[in-house]
Formats: structure tokens, C-alpha cells, sequence
């Protein structure tokens, strides 16, 4: 990865770390980037999770 | 000519109500005047008018038993003295894929809609796969308000040029009624109004309200969706109560927070002894009576004080005053007489049609309220009420119509023959694992007398044809019962082609528990599976040199699937998206496409990305029994003509290029169909 790179307090970074790899995902970076993704979401980039959910549920095909 | 289109005035969220202020003005200014005329000057050079009906849905098994006996006069008339076939659908027989198709004369490869939902390979993620939202970018910041600079967007996802858009290029007048998967409606010089796909004030498919003093006991095993439910108390004869709106997203609030829901207070006071009600909102009065659906009443969501509110509006259905209060509240609907959003073209289109009717009608995109019925806040006749209502409306506006058809093409939509298939095909199937006599048994013939009444609207039509007019009556795709629903995540899940961080959790919802890492294909949306492919996908994990050997594998196990219950094969087709769709959206496509067989649909958990244990099969006990979610030779269309059908096996990419050359214009290079009437 030669991306951007962010500074992480070490013990964050460990706590990071042993969640990734508990969680299944691929790499640190992955489980940072999801985790993220999902931050933006909520405030507002797009619709966020909730949002799409509940309009989705609103569709006779899915109850 | 653009499939965006700007917000005229409020909007729905912070995408849409964070928006409007340049655009209120042009709104404003377009109100208090007579309705422009769009086609004005447009003439038909060849003399030739085109009538086309459509009833979404229309089941060509079912046409024909009703016509063999005498039910439907007007059909069997044209089919007598024009033609009628099958008409073949899309793959998925999904409305918002089949409309589009029609739209655009191409597949989904050409249009780039696939199923009522997609996935975000980077979020894995689904959205509503006909229209997206996005934010304005600059705001002002007044006191406690946040007001937006620049203008949000709704923009339709439905890719390719429609139609009507031809015709306007060749100085052909068109008028298009509802179609589905035009909203926001693209814009030019001709008449349309937004169908399936056009949201209710929250942005979504539709949602009702309910207030009620005994609330149904929450069941565990049927979460209640499309909907909410709120508890009120009577004191003194007096319910006080709120109506959730859109979210104020013109509220400054905190970075994170999610922005308040905009209310309008009303009040209810009840007589127990009488059966009836008197709403109080905004100083109106309404009277309600037990049993009776109101007219709509207008509400209002103030979001700036003295600056900017919202309008909607909605049905009460008071259902019962003693011994227990319970309101039923429709879904907000925009306002056509002056709607928050665009919804037509021009935009004055939508206010002179209610001007027409005397009156406003339902603007949502799939009007009739299914999860009311599928949710049990309503019965079957409340339900059928509604349901007619929205026919009542749609029959003011077609004979508006066709009084004022004298050139070009005019397209009418009826939703009705397909939303009350999808929930009254129990009450005449009585092996339907939904059928329950006591409730439904008077409703036996309810699809029948449907038919019978849209037959007779055709009749209405074709009293008023001159010999220069061509008429098509279509559907989209037909209907079967959906008996079994078959839980495809499981399968994948079973068979090891998904991979859980938490194998104890199969409940979390829209795939929030899979271990990506390990898994090889995954399902979302009705009828779609995905491999989980690297490069695509943010976490893929399959190399494009082992898709193809995957798919063959997993398609080959599927068609193996059988019901324990009767041997019958659960899945008849499995199309493998390379090789059924065609154009520059393929590759945002599923990888495959789930045809199921007659009686069997994907689960409703499969849909949203859950993983239900307890066996791949389950009884759909849900009022919500009819479908056509399934394979497209399971479900075909239907196609009627006052002139003899030429060409074979007819299909919906072919009824655009009818229509073109109908006029005479030349057949657009990228419409991948024929024409039906000369069979070329």
C-alpha cells in the first residue's frame, strides 16, 4: 500500500490489529477502510445505512 | 437531454430538503399560470396516432381463461380482429428491469437497472438501483439553520434514451403516463408523470403510520415493516399525537448526529359512543367515520420557521373509536398540486391533472399500500379500498387523457392488475399457504372482477379509435403464486461459498456478519448473486481466472436444488449475466440470475442479506402471495394489437421500435429489437 498513511496510537493500532484478525478481515488496512466507509456514511455522504434500510423496507417484495 | 433533473423546491432529505432555495423561486413562478403546453406546434407528419395501454403485470394464463369464458369482451375482440401473443419479459421479470427495457429498447446491459436493488461492491452495500441522491455542497449557516447554496439533485439511474425522447426529436407529441423507472422524470417537450420509483415525502417505498390505544403484540418472527406503529392514550376523549415527517435536514446539528425528524401535531377527539372522530391539524376539521377512508388531507412539516415547509399529503382511516382508538395514516404522498419534488413534465403537469380530476391523486411511485396488508395494520377490505381508490383516480386520468388525444403517442400505466395480484392471488388459490378462509374467501373473485374492469376501460379506448390509430395493450410480465420462498444466503452459506465472523448471528442484516475474507459469492437484492471478486470487490477474494469455473459450478448446484416436499426443482434457469445482457453496464451486473420456478421466489431475508437457519425452504404465509420475481419463460407478458402481430415470440425490447416506425422514424442503432407488426 503506498496510499496516504495515518497515524495510530500504538495501543489503538494493537487493539486494531487483534480485532481485524478476530473479525476475519484481510488486513488492518481493510478493517480501517470499512470501519470508515461506514463513519461517512452516517453523516450524511449519501444516504446513510439506516436510511437505506428503511427505505428498502418499504418495498412490497421485502418484508 | 438529461436523465437529471433539479429539485424544484423542498426535498426529502439532506439530499433533498438541503436544496431548494434558487428553485423555489423557479417553482413559484411556474404556479398561477396556465398549464404550458409542451408539444405545442409538434404535428405527426405521417397522420398516424399511437395508443398504448399498459397493465403491469397482466398474466397472459389468466387473460386467456377469463377470455375463453366471456369475461373479457374488449380483449378478446382485439385478439379476434388484431392479434395477441406472450410477450416476452426481462431478465429478472422485475417491474423497474422490464419498464426499462421498454423504455429504452435494450437489456439490462444497455440501461443498467438489474433488480430493485443493487450492491456497492466497495461497501457492499445496497441501494435503490433507480435513482440516487446527492447532497448540495455549499451551505449558509443562519442562527440554528443550515441553508443550502447550491442545488441538490435526484438523478435517475436508468441509463439509455427513452422512447418518447425520439419521438420528440422527430416533432412527434407524446404523452407518458407513469411509466416506471422515469423518476425524476427526464426532461423535454413532452407530457410525463413519474410511476414506480417516485418516493413518498420520506424518501422511500411508501410509509404508513398507525396510532393506536392497544397496539398488535410485537411478533418476534415478523418484524413490522414499511411502517410504524405508535401507541396513544385517550384522555378525556382527546388523543394528542404526532405524524413523523422527513428529517429537518435544515437543523445545524452536531458532526455525527442525525438530524431531526420534522413532525405535524394533530389532534383526534373521539366519541366512543358514535363510532366517529374529529381530526384537528392546522386548524382544519376533518370527520372521520369508522370504516371510511377520508379524502386527502394536507399536512405540512415546517422546517425554517416562515421560511421553508413542506407539503404532503395523506389518508386517515379511523379503524375503530370503542373500545380501543386505531388510526391508520397512508403513506405521506407529494402533493401534485404542488409537489415537494419534480414529478412530471413539465413540471405544471402533475397540478393540471389534479385540476382536471378536481382533485389530487396518489403520487407514489407503487401507490397501493401492500405493507399495511402484509403488516396486518389494515384488513383485506381496508386494503381493497385503498387499492380501488387508486384505480378510481388513475380512470379519472385516463379518460382526461384520451378526451384530448388527437396526435402523436399517448402511454397510460395501470398499476392495480399487478399490486393486487401480489396480494389477493391467496384469496383465489385456496391451497396457497396464505389462503385463510374466514378472511378470504369473499375475495375469491377480487383478481377477476379486476381484470373485467380494466377490459372495460379498454372497451372505452377502443369505441374512440379512428382507423389512423394503432393500438398496443401491454404488460410487463405475468403473474405466478408464490408458494415456497427459498433461502439462497443459506444455500451459499451451506454449501461454503460464504464465510460468518460470528457463525451464531444469522440475523444481522445486509451482510453485516460476513467474513469477506473467506467468501466466494454472496446474494442481495430479489433475484441477483455476486461473486466476491477481486479487484470489484473491496475485499474480493475470487481471481478473474477462476469466475468462470465458479459460476458454472454454482449454477450447476443450484439447478440441482429440490423441494424435499415434492422433488420439483426449486430454481429452472440460472443466466449467467455475460451471456443474457449486452451493452456497456454489464459489468456492474450480478453474475448470475436467479430464474426460480413457478410457486418459488427468493426469501424475503435472502433480499436483505440475512441467513435464516431451519431449513432452505419456507411456506410464504405472507399476504404478499402472488409473484413473478422468478424465471422469465415462468412469466411472461402479454401483447394485444388492433392489427395483426407479426414477428415470433414478441418481447419488450420490440415495443419501442414498434412504436418508432409507427411514426416513421428510423429504428435507433442501439434499440436491440424488431418491429411487431411488420415482424422485420
Amino acid at each position: 500500500m503506498f496510499g496516504p498513511k495515518v497515524k495510530l496510537d500504538k495501543d489503538l493500532y494493537e487493539r486494531v490489529r487483534k480485532f481485524a484478525a478476530i473479525a476475519g478481515y484481510s488486513s488492518i488496512e481493510e478493517f480501517v477502510g470499512h470501519v470508515l466507509e461506514k463513519e461517512l456514511a452516517a453523516i450524511g455522504e449519501g444516504d446513510s445505512e439506516e436510511e437505506i434500510k428503511k427505505k428498502l423496507k418499504g418495498l412490497g417484495y421485502i418484508s | 437531454m438529461t436523465g437529471k433533473n433539479h429539485i424544484l423546491r423542498k426535498g426529502l432529505t439532506r439530499r433533498g430538503f438541503l436544496k431548494g432555495v434558487a428553485g423555489a423561486a423557479a417553482m413559484a413562478a411556474g404556479c398561477g399560470r396556465a398549464p404550458a403546453d409542451p408539444t405545442h406546434g409538434m404535428r405527426t407528419r405521417n397522420g398516424q396516432k399511437a395508443l398504448v395501454v399498459a397493465f403491469d403485470g397482466l398474466d397472459p394464463v389468466l387473460v386467456r381463461q377469463w377470455m375463453d369464458e366471456g369475461r373479457l369482451p374488449n380483449l378478446a375482440k382485439l385478439k379476434q380482429t388484431g392479434g395477441f401473443t406472450e410477450l416476452g419479459t426481462s431478465i429478472p421479470p422485475q417491474s423497474p428491469v422490464a419498464w426499462s427495457n421498454f423504455i429504452t429498447g435494450m437489456d439490462s446491459g444497455g440501461h443498467g437497472i438489474f433488480d430493485f436493488i443493487h450492491r456497492d461492491p466497495k461497501t457492499y452495500l445496497p441501494y435503490l438501483s433507480t435513482t440516487k441522491a446527492e447532497t448540495p455542497t455549499k451551505f449558509w449557516r443562519v442562527g440554528r439553520y443550515v441553508l443550502p447554496r447550491d442545488g441538490g439533485k435526484m438523478e435517475l439511474l436508468r441509463r439509455g434514451k427513452a422512447w418518447w425522447e425520439h419521438l420528440a426529436e422527430a416533432n412527434v407529441p407524446a404523452t407518458v403516463f407513469c411509466v416506471p423507472s422515469n423518476f425524476p422524470p427526464v426532461a423535454g417537450p413532452f407530457r410525463t408523470l413519474s410511476g414506480m420509483g417516485t418516493p413518498d415525502l420520506l424518501g422511500g417505498y411508501g410509509s404508513f403510520s398507525h396510532f393506536a390505544e392497544q397496539p398488535p403484540p410485537v411478533n418476534p418472527d415478523k418484524e413490522v415493516t414499511g411502517g410504524v406503529v405508535v401507541k396513544v392514550e385517550v384522555a378525556q376523549g382527546v388523543v394528542e399525537a404526532v405524524l413523523t415527517g422527513p428529517k429537518n435536514t435544515y437543523v445545524k446539528v452536531e458532526e455525527g448526529q442525525a438530524a431531526p425528524d420534522a413532525e405535524q401535531p394533530f389532534r383526534v377527539y373521539v366519541d366512543r359512543n358514535s363510532d366517529a372522530a374529529v381530526l384537528e391539524m392546522n386548524g382544519e376539521r376533518t370527520v372521520l367515520r369508522v370504516g371510511q377512508w377520508t379524502d386527502w388531507v394536507v399536512v405540512n412539516f415546517t422546517m425554517v420557521p416562515g421560511v421553508v415547509a413542506v407539503n404532503g399529503m395523506v389518508r386517515f382511516l379511523l379503524q375503530s373509536a370503542a373500545p380501543a382508538f386505531a388510526l391508520h395514516v397512508s403513506p405521506i404522498n407529494i402533493d401534485p398540486r404542488d409537489p415537494a419534488m419534480t414529478i412530471s413534465t413539465p413540471p405544471t403537469y402533475s397540478r393540471e391533472l389534479a385540476e382536471a380530476r378536481g382533485g389530487p391523486y396518489h403520487t407514489q411511485g407503487i401507490p397501493e399500500d401492500t405493507k399495511a396488508l402484509s403488516s396486518g395494520m389494515v384488513n383485506n377490505k381496508e386494503f381493497l379500498e385503498q387499492a380501488t381508490t387508486v384505480l378510481e383516480e388513475r380512470i379519472d386520468l385516463y379518460r382526461y387523457e384520451l378526451s384530448r388525444f388527437r396526435d402523436g403517442c399517448l402511454f397510460f400505466y395501470f398499476s392495480s392488475s399487478d399490486q393486487q395480484a401480489h396480494t389477493f392471488w391467496r384469496t383465489m388459490d385456496h391451497e396457497h399457504p396464505a389462503y385463510r378462509a374466514e378472511f378470504d374467501e369473499p375475495y375469491t373473485n377480487t383478481l377477476r372482477d379486476l381484470y373485467e374492469r380494466l377490459d372495460g376501460l379498454l372497451g372505452e379506448a377502443m369505441a374512440k379509435l379512428d382507423d389512423k390509430t394503432t393500438l398496443l395493450v401491454m404488460s410487463d410480465h405475468g403473474f405466478a403464486p408464490y408458494y415456497q420462498s427459498f433461502h439462497l444466503s443459506s444455500w451459499l452459506l451451506d454449501n461454503g461459498y460464504v464465510k460468518l465472523k460470528d457463525p451464531s448471528d444469522r440475523k444481522s442484516e445486509f451482510l453485516a456478519n460476513v467474513n469477506w475474507f473467506g467468501t466466494k459469492a454472496y446474494t442481495l437484492g430479489i433475484n441477483g448473486l455476486y461473486l466476491n471478486l477481486a479487484g470489484r470487490e473491496r475485499s474480493g477474494v475470487v481471481g478473474a481466472g477462476d469466475a468462470d469455473r465458479l459460476l458454472d459450478e454454482i449454477s450447476k448446484r443450484l439447478l440441482e436444488v429440490r423441494d424435499p416436499a415434492n422433488g420439483r426443482a426449486v430454481i429452472s434457469q440460472v443466466y449467467k449475466s455475460s451471456k443474457v445482457y449486452h451493452g456497456p453496464y454489464v459489468k456492474d451486473a450480478p453474475d448470475l440470475i436467479i430464474g426460480y420456478a413457478r410457486g418459488y421466489r427468493g426469501s424475503w431475508e435472502t433480499a436483505l442479506g440475512k441467513f435464516p437457519d431451519g431449513g432452505l425452504l419456507r411456506p410464504n404465509d405472507d399476504a404478499w402471495s402472488g409473484d413473478h420475481c422468478m424465471a422469465a419463460e415462468e412469466v411472461p407478458g402479454v401483447i394485444f394489437a388492433n392489427r395483426p402481430i407479426k414477428l415470433a415470440k414478441p418481447s419488450l425490447v420490440d415495443v419501442p421500435v414498434t412504436i418508432l416506425e409507427l411514426f416513421g422514424l428510423p429504428r435507433p442503432k442501439e434499440m436491440q429489437g424488431k418491429n411487431i407488426l411488420t415482424g422485420i
